[in-house]
């Protein structure tokens, strides 16, 4: 090749110079024309051609300057012989810096930056080889998801074609038992009626129903104040200072007091407030000794908290229908069942057939269980269409949820076109930061649980892959990231989530957690899902002018 | 019109979200103030006495005594309420024509702090020595100044002190008989005066006495002398009453500036007399005021008690060397003159009287006072990046990366509280921090500095070193027993505070921020000289203090009490960390350290910025005006923090928040940490261009910024400067305040703070074209001032250079300051209605003290007309011509234009020269040595033709003549 160069005639030589910084498919752009000018590339002026690289901008667009920095957004190419080429923007040409980027040094004034391309070069090449390796290690355990995926897919439709035939089969039992319990219901419903208007038994009703008004109440403010105690304790660890607001100062400490708390400020610092903390826990437990002083008869919380439940699932028909029965055992021995023992026999008849009215209007009456067909058997009939219906609504469930799944299964916003992720569904990561450890349940949840005792946090539930409008879907940028949102509000702030950002690595892993705004939670993680094969033309070094830009 | 008044304000208050107001209840106002409440009472009886009313105090005749070289006179001052009492006065005229005044209590019960002006004094002024006083029978007086134009009489009785120029009064003490300085007494009644919060007038008081001959003057009874409270706060007051109202009146100023920092406009509006723009009076009291008002006499974080007078005529100036918490009244009684009421807790009068009688020379007369801006380090004029908080140093790091990625300039990175393990200072938690020294050398790599901050409060824990040593050492603050540790609430929780009055904090401090291990202690091992340092809550802040402060019988060194030093404290904090940073390495280097509170004198030792300010458009435009009030009291290196610290500023807004960034000389960008991250690479186009151009804007006239820090580090003169301080007679500018020009280098800018804006209207002062920085559009200005309105789209922020200047530019973006420093100058030749201009450069190392040795690099550039159709573009040396006013702090006798830092830059080139609006196409453009050079012209509007339009453009390509030889071109 050197023959070439020493043909060509003087005034090109100088024009290595002129090509400083111009990339090798631009180099033909960089040539005078016969009156010895040059046009700016977008076409904009003409210029003498001694103004090509002359260190000073005469071009709008920056054109003439590709290799001395004097225009701006200029990009730079170095040639980096022995790696790979690389643009670098004209704001680091001179700077006094050698670029990573720039390995030959062609970017600085001479003698600044030495040509280290050769051991850049090395050290690239065998980051490369080793980032092929675990890809390589990796996309074969994703092939392993993707063969699970399509097993997978196999035994949901399995499960969809056996959930249907059950679906059918047990359609019709659910007609057979309606059926009956319709039939005996019918029977009994306007006896069953005329019972109900027993005032103990709309009084029970009415007590029932106070009960389970109480308990709905109660529950609710057991949840409130959950959610305050929830909300002060976040306040009384994570509140900010710098509001210098004492309204909050001394809602912190009202709260320490009520809960038997030591002030946050005190809390490990020196004996005295552990003291003190001591003291007021004593306290505490004689407040809460003092609730537990309560009339025998009187429920406990404990049992308020287990036992009401059962008492208010009582089947009050049932009752009712047994209460009827043990009304009527009295009567067995009373003298209107035995009253024709004392009469006289020629009136006798006459009785019975007036005890049977009298018996039939006492029943009718409620007063004492007639012969009826039994309620007991009614509620039986109607319990087994319940459990009918139930088992019909789970294999219903079943098979949808195993549609759902199936949907999702090869959808590019699901698991994966290929399914790649279907493996991973429930999988949780974890890690440790700080007094925290963070976990991620992908597809699922993630939580923040201290590792000294307090509140687990809802981080969030997935809600989705990579949402940016400029990301493709399906792409590894898309799936590079997971967002998980709508976790546990914050005090004065929004619903904690977090952005998981994934990359390819051998394992399932979450390697770090940073909360970059308030409550807002980056995780970063591997995963062998995002090992896509490697292609034939890629890892093989390639002389692309790209592939090198963001490396080292 | 009251009540209506009244519903208007309350309006305006409902309208704020309640989460954005201020906690007005935490902050005391005068009435809720027993000093402020006696001072205002009796400014009211006054009032009402009207002619009748005469100041008690007065001269003893007998007992006037000058001093041998004559410059000082003392003299006997009694008061007729309390015959007993002695009083010294003493008057010093200093070589420059200032005059102090000063006033105590003789032989009194205790001795009133006297320390103030030591502290904010660069040296002991020098005295003039050509001094004649004139003891007359009523009045003593002495003329001096160079026309000896310039008067101070002293009048005997009543006692009054009046500077006179051209024989009119210009600033008249104790004209209104308000002066009243309360002596020490025993108390002898311990009647308790109860506490009236709600009374707004301090009216309603018990009248305990009965019969009170002094009544008339101090009022019936004994208001909060011994004992005050505020809200759950009592301060023990246990030298009683103790407070100094003074009256100062201007009678021939209708506008006074000055007295930062509040949030209100340049121009101070009224506090009382006939429809006040504020009912409470200013207050200087350092305070941390969360969420503060965009409109308010509140005080805020940093207080300097300097006054400015101004008129067509001339300006004077007062510089009231007081400490403690000071409460000014401002009332107008005609359209030119003025009257001020300063009420101050205690201290002795110490007052400066400034004869001007130009705006230069006030600045000047106040720089000998209490010093200039030291030059600061280069890079410190970059952008600064700050968040509370970058959570670790990867997080550092990326930031550092995205800026790259987006060719966005910065050259610093903060590190806001979140760093420190538990915030003790120092500590860096390895948990997010586990490599700062490696952090930071990864930022330094790039040739970029971290700030990191360092704040007062010392979290009590053994196992904190600081906390410890200091213990050990006995220089924290004292609780009001004077036994003891004060312990207060702070970031770190229960906390002391250093007592840097103690002159055993200082080396001991100093110390901490050696880099390698020291033997005495705790040092900063976990730092490199890349590490500054940012002093915030230097107030002090203290959370469960009352407002928000240290309670006020809290005890220094030497048994003064808070209340004393308090507007100090945050002065002497910042000095000797700003020490510490500059000894710390083998070779000193300029130290940068932030602060938030300060006083007079604090602009010799750093920047400050006006705190936590809001994500408001009022935020914004009030920003400039409180930067602008620093300045001409003398803080010059001033700042707001850029987007609002709090909340979620806007795009449209951050960008204009950016404009008005880069013309402020801090120009920091930071949020708290409950928002969103808004640095700058995370907008969306088109936000993020154009924040990408403005950051730009400010590096390309760095050189233009760094020149004016060299003229205000010796002169004084603000680096932004409002319009008065540049056109002392156009009384059309007296009270403009949203537009300033920077430097001496004639650009004008006026930042556009209103939300979605396209046009901006522009105030010209004078007779003169000024250029459209971006357009070259020329417009004219008229000698009665004159409105233009310009295009302000959201990518444009209205900035113009002034006909006649030249301003030297570098237009390669970098990636940090440092990188630039080989980087080829562009010139800007505005030429003015008469074809001349002229511009000035300032270079040095920006870093280390070399160029107090002359290593630096100070040169002229003008433009002539030397004869008819003909332009001479020169540069010259402007050090050569005058070494002593080279460099702040020393009077260079020599300077050799061969010096180390000239060569090390001797091959930096103008690669450019724009001439704007020559009146016709060149000929020929020559170097003066002979060579064609090459050059382009675009017609257009000349500069000497009256018509509007885009100016003629001459471009003259690559002259290839070196920044630091002198040269000439030619145009004819």
């Amino acid at each position: 090749m050197l023959w070439l160069l020493l043909l060509l005639p003087l005034q090109a030589l100088g024009a290595a110079e002129k090509t400083l910084g111009v990339p090798p498919d631009s180099i033909s752009k960089y040539v005078p024309s016969k009156s010895n000018t040059w046009t700016c590339l977008d076409g904009s002026k003409e210029i003498p051609w001694d103004y090509v690289n002359d260190d000073a901008c005469d071009c709008a667009d920056g054109s003439d300057e590709p290799g001395t920095g004097a225009c701006p957004n200029q990009p730079f190419y170095c040639k980096n012989e022995g790696h790979v080429g690389s643009f670098i923007p004209s704001s680091r040409v001179k700077d006094g810096l050698c670029e990573p980027n720039c390995c030959d040094g062609s970017d600085e004034r001479p003698g600044v930056c030495n040509n280290v391309c050769q051991e850049v070069g090395q050290v690239y090449r065998k980051k490369v080889e080793e980032e092929n390796k675990i890809r390589k290690t990796g996309s074969k355990i994703r092939s392993t998801y993707i063969a699970y995926a399509h097993k997978e897919k196999k035994r949901l439709e399995g499960v969809i074609e056996t959930s249907a035939a059950e679906i059918a089969i047990q359609e019709k039992e659910v007609v057979r038992l309606r059926d009956i319990a319709e039939r005996s219901e019918s029977l009994s419903a306007a006896a069953l009626e005329l019972k109900q208007q027993s005032p103990l038994y709309i009084s029970l009703i009415t007590h029932a129903n106070a009960l389970k008004s109480l308990q709905r109440e109660h529950k609710k403010y057991l949840q409130r104040e959950k959610e305050l105690s929830n909300i002060l304790d976040a306040l009384r660890t994570g509140y900010n200072p710098n509001y210098q607001d004492m309204a909050v100062l001394e809602a912190v400490r009202g709260w320490e007091e009520i809960s038997g708390l030591p002030h946050i400020n005190d809390v490990g610092k020196d004996s005295v407030s552990d003291e003190e903390a001591g003291v007021q826990e004593d306290t505490a437990s004689e407040v809460a000794e003092t609730k537990e002083d309560v009339d025998d008869e009187m429920w406990s919380a404990e049992e308020l908290e287990k036992d009401l439940d059962d008492l208010l699932n009582s089947d009050y028909v049932t009752l009712l229908l047994e209460h009827d029965e043990y009304v009527q055992s009295v009567p067995e021995g009373s003298v209107l069942f035995d009253i024709a023992s004392y009469l006289p026999d020629s009136i006798a008849p006459q009785y019975e057939e007036f005890k049977d009215t009298l018996l039939s209007w006492l029943v009718n009456l409620g007063i004492i269980k007639g012969e009826t067909p039994s309620s007991t058997d009614t509620s039986r009939s109607r319990q087994a269409l319940t459990d009918a219906e139930n088992r019909l609504n789970s294999i219903k469930k079943e098979k949808e949820d195993a549609e759902n799944d199936l949907k999702e299964i090869f959808n590019i916003h699901g698991y994966g076109l290929e399914g790649q992720w279907k493996k991973l569904d429930g999988t949780c990561l974890r890690t440790e930061v700080g007094d925290y450890t963070y976990e991620v349940c992908l597809f699922g949840e993630a939580k923040q649980i201290p590792n000294k005792g307090g509140s687990t946090f809802s981080l969030g539930k997935f809600a989705s892959w990579n949402p940016s409008p400029d990301v493709k879907p399906g792409d590894d940028t898309y799936y590079g990231k997971q967002i998980y949102n709508r976790g546990t509000r914050c005090w004065n702030g929004p619903e904690r989530n977090v952005v998981l950002l994934l990359s390819c690595g051998t394992e399932n892993t979450l390697n770090s957690v940073v909360e970059l705004e308030k409550c807002e939670y980056q995780f970063t993680g591997t995963t062998p899902a995002l090992c896509r094969p490697l292609d034939s033309s890629e890892g093989k070094n390639g002389q692309n002018a790209n592939a090198g830009k963001d490396e080292l | 019109m009251r009540s209506v008044a009244l519903f208007g304000a309350l309006a305006a208050l409902l309208a704020l979200p309640d989460v954005l107001a201020v906690k007005s209840h935490d902050f005391k106002t005068c009435s809720q103030s027993g000093f402020c409440r006696r001072g205002r009472a009796l400014a009211a009886r006054a009032q009402e006495a009207q002619s009748s009313w005469e100041s008690p105090y007065r001269v003893e005749p007998s007992s006037i005594s000058v001093s041998p070289e004559n410059s000082t006179i003392k003299a006997s001052v009694k008061s007729s309420l309390y015959p007993e009492i002695k009083f010294g006065l003493e008057l010093r005229i200093h070589e420059d024509g200032v005059v102090r005044v000063l006033l105590d209590e003789v032989d009194g019960l205790r001795k009133r702090y006297d320390e103030a002006a030591s502290w904010a004094l660069v040296s002991e002024p020098k005295l003039s020595k050509s001094i004649r006083w004139a003891v007359g029978k009523k009045e003593l007086r002495a003329a001096f100044g160079k026309k000896n134009d310039i008067e101070i009489i002293v009048n005997y009785e009543p006692l009054r002190v009046r500077l006179r120029r051209g024989g009119e009064d210009q600033i008249v003490l104790n004209g209104r008989g308000l002066l009243h300085m309360e002596h020490f007494r025993s108390q002898t009644s311990k009647e308790t005066v109860e506490e009236v919060a709600s009374d707004e007038n301090g009216e309603g008081q018990e009248v305990l006495q009965t019969e009170n001959v002094r009544a008339w003057f101090e009022g019936d009874s004994e208001d909060a002398y011994w004992e005050e409270k505020f809200s759950t706060w009592t301060d023990s007051k246990p030298k009683g009453p103790e407070s100094l109202s003074l009256d100062i009146s201007f009678p021939n100023h209708g506008t006074v500036y000055g007295i930062p920092q509040h949030a209100t406009n340049l121009s101070l509006p009224s506090t009382t007399g006939d429809s006040p723009s504020y009912s409470d009076p200013f207050r200087l009291y350092n305070t941390d005021v969360f969420e503060y008002l965009a409109s308010s006499p509140m005080s805020l974080y940093g207080s300097i008690p300097v006054m400015h007078a101004h008129s067509a005529e001339n300006t004077v100036g007062v510089f009231n060397a007081v400490g403690s918490e000071t409460w000014i009244d401002i009332s107008y009684p005609t359209k030119k003159s003025t009257h001020t009421h300063w009420i101050s807790e205690s201290g002795i009068m110490d007052v400066f009287l400034l004869p001007g009688p130009t705006p230069e020379e006030i600045f000047a007369q106040y720089a000998r006072l209490t010093g200039t801006t030291a030059l600061p380090a280069h890079w410190s004029l970059g952008y600064h990046q700050c968040r509370w908080n970058y959570v670790s140093s990867d997080d550092v790091r990326t930031v550092q990366k995205r800026f790259d990625e987006e060719d966005m300039p910065v050259d610093v990175f903060w590190l806001d509280i979140e760093y420190a393990q538990d915030h003790k200072y120092f500590i860096w938690d390895h948990k997010t921090f586990p490599d700062p020294v490696e952090m930071t050398n990864d930022v330094a790599a790039a040739g970029r500095k971290m700030v990191v901050i360092v704040d007062p409060h010392l979290k009590r824990t053994s196992d904190y070193p600081v906390y410890q040593e200091a213990s050990d050492l006995d220089i924290l603050v004292k609780p009001k027993s004077g036994e003891g540790e004060y312990e207060g609430w702070c970031w770190s929780g229960s906390s002391s505070w250093i007592d840097h009055f103690d002159p055993a904090s200082w080396d001991w401090w100093i110390s901490k921020f050696t880099t390698t291990k020291i033997d005495t202690g705790f040092s900063w091992t976990e730092s490199t000289e890349d590490v500054h340092i940012w002093n915030d809550m230097n107030e002090p802040s203290i959370f469960n203090g009352p407002e928000i402060t240290m309670p006020k019988d809290s005890i220094h060194y030497g048994g003064w009490e808070h209340r004393d030093v308090h507007n100090i404290n945050g002065m002497l904090f910042h000095n000797n960390t700003a020490q510490a940073v500059r000894v710390r390495s083998d070779i000193p280097k300029r130290p940068f350290v932030l602060t938030r509170s300060f006083y007079a004198g604090s602009q010799r030792v750093g920047a400050m910025w006006t705190g936590d300010n809001l994500g408001t458009w009022d935020h914004m435009a009030v920003g400039i005006k409180m930067v602008l009030a620093n300045g001409i009291a003398g803080m010059a290196f001033a700042g707001s923090d850029v987007g609002g610290f709090f909340g979620n500023p806007e795009p449209e807004m951050l960008v204009r928040w950016y404009q008005v960034g880069i013309f402020s000389p801090f120009f920091r960008a930071h949020a708290h940490i409950d928002t969103k991250r808004r640095e700058p690479f995370l907008l969306e186009e088109p936000y993020k261009s154009i924040i990408r151009d403005i950051l730009r804007l400010r590096y390309s006239m760095l050189p233009i910024w760094y020149t004016a820090f060299r003229e205000n580090s010796v002169t004084g003169m603000p680096i932004v400067r409002p319009h008065y301080v540049m056109f002392p007679q156009d009384t059309a500018g007296f009270n403009i305040d949203d537009q300033f020009f920077v430097g001496s280098s004639g650009i004008l800018v006026k930042p556009v703070t209103e939300k979605e804006k396209t046009e901006a209207t522009v105030y010209l002062p004078e007779d003169q074209v000024y250029y459209d920085y971006f357009t070259q559009h020329a417009y004219r200005g008229s000698s009665e001032g004159k409105h233009v309105t310009v295009a302000a789209e959201l990518h444009q922020v209205p900035v113009f250079i002034r006909g006649g200047s030249i301003l030297p530019t570098r237009e390669r973006p970098r990636r940090s300051s440092p990188l630039m420093k080989l980087d080829p100058f562009t010139l800007r030749v505005a030429l003015s209605k008469a074809g001349t201009a002229r511009g000035e450069l300032y270079l040095d190392d920006g870093i280390t003290y070399s160029h107090q040795q002359g290593e630096l690099v100070w040169r002229e550039f003008v433009a002539e007309q030397p004869q008819k159709k003909m332009t001479r573009i020169s540069s010259k040396d402007l050090a050569s011509q005058n070494p002593a006013k080279a460099v702040d702090g020393v009077a260079l006798t020599a300077y050799d234009p061969k010096n180390a830092f000239a060569k090390e830059i001797e091959e930096v080139r103008v690669e450019k020269i724009v001439v704007l609006g020559l009146s016709s196409k060149p000929s020929a453009v020559k170097l003066e040595s002979g060579a064609d050079l090459k050059w382009e012209f675009v017609p257009g509007v000349a500069a000497s033709d009256k018509k509007e339009g885009t100016a003629s453009v001459l471009s003259i390509k690559d002259p290839k003549v070196l920044a630091t030889a002198d040269w000439a071109i030619v145009i004819s």
